[in-house]
């Protein structure tokens, strides 16, 4: 899932202040999973900034809604009446659901609502942690399912830089070292074989390389 | 001008932190102009509840929660408290302050409702005019 982060109020309040009447539109997927931007997200931000600008004397009007996913044109034509009825739209979704909604609405202000930060799993409750940068050359076979591209704070690739210490990086003491993950799951797997490949220095072309990337299945063209 | 600020108190309370199922306080000077609000379990406060209160021109609000270790459904209280602390920081975001708003479990109730209207005595009124768009949804 993407993780992303509500923005501060005084930012949204800036961002907010030349409108009258605004759209504030959650998504139903990877933001209401991290609380950043579901329903009930949506509904608690429009009381926010109500009392936020009320506090300068200004009244805001807001109008509430979520869609399964902003990323996806069939949900989002859903919200175009809303769209045309507000000044501008306040979305929550991430980036990608911020342009699809800018895409399909032309003539609509978009403003983003959320912060997106990374691809992450809920590693218990409350807590989301990044896994994937989206490198586009998935090596996870070789390291036993922990991706040392992501996990690993220096993305070293041949093993650890001894700079850990009870499991814990020299970064932070929060981050678990990836490497000791890597070699006690691949210990467990049976697999420390696989830390004998070399693997050479990472190919970025397929993520950082070309500009931002497309991915286009013929079989579905028609 | 010069009326005396009596502060508007919504509380919102958990029906088995009491007996009868009713909020009470027994300290009289704390009994004015609250507005109580039962729940099944104050876990199910939210954080809107809580800012609408403000909304619809609560000065301060309260959220009752049964004691340490005696939630019926296991940590409903703990979750009811995390989630007060999350609104007071929004709150304090919004510029409303925070202390608006608390969380204490019965049996300190009194105590805690004593502090929070000397708070509101100090931070004055709710500084959010009732809104006249409220949005009937």
């Amino acid at each position: 899932m993407i993780v992303a982060k509500q923005k501060p109020i005084a930012e949204l309040k800036e961002m907010l202040r030349p409108y009258q009447k605004v759209l504030i539109l959650g998504c139903g997927t990877c933001v209401k999973t991290c609380f950043a931007g579901g329903e009930d997200e949506a509904a608690t931000l429009s009381v926010a900034l109500r009392l936020a600008f009320g506090q300068e004397g200004k009244s805001i009007k807001t109008e509430e809604l979520t869609v399964e996913r902003q990323c996806e044109d069939a949900f989002i034509q859903e919200a175009a009446q809303a769209v045309t009825r507000n000044e501008a739209v306040l979305s929550l979704a991430c980036g990608a659901g911020v342009q699809a909604m800018a895409r399909r609405f032309g003539k609509a202000v978009l403003l983003p609502g959320v912060n997106t930060t990374f691809i992450g799993v809920l590693e218990k409750p409350g807590l989301f942690t990044e896994e994937c940068s989206g490198c586009g050359d998935c090596e996870l076979d070789t390291f036993g399912g922990i991706c040392p591209v992501t996990r690993c704070s220096k993305r070293l690739m041949n093993g650890p830089c001894g700079g850990s210490k009870n499991g814990k990086c020299e970064v932070s003491p929060d981050i678990d070292c990836a490497w000791q993950l890597i070699i006690d799951r691949l210990t467990a797997l049976g697999q420390l074989e696989n830390l004998k490949r070399y693997i050479p220095a990472k190919d970025w072309r397929p993520s950082l390389a070309g500009g931002p990337r497309r991915l286009l299945r013929e079989d579905h063209v028609i | 001008m010069g009326s005396k600020f009596e502060p508007k108190i919504h509380v919102f309370y958990c029906v088995n932190a009491f007996d009868q199922g009713v909020f009470s306080t027994h300290d009289s000077k704390n009994a004015a102009r609250i507005q109580s609000v039962k729940m099944p379990c104050s876990s199910t406060i939210k954080d809107i509840f809580m800012l609408k209160a403000f909304e619809c021109s609560a000065d301060g609000v309260m959220v009752v929660g049964c004691p340490a270790g005696k939630c019926k459904r296991v940590d409903g209280n703990v979750r009811a408290a995390k989630r007060v602390a999350w609104v007071q920081k929004l709150l304090d975001e919004i510029g409303m302050s925070g202390k608006r708003l608390v969380y204490t479990a019965s049996g300190e109730t009194d105590a805690a409702l004593t502090l929070l209207l000397k708070g509101l005595v100090e931070l004055g009124p709710n500084p959010v005019k009732p809104i006249a768009q409220a949005n009937p949804e």
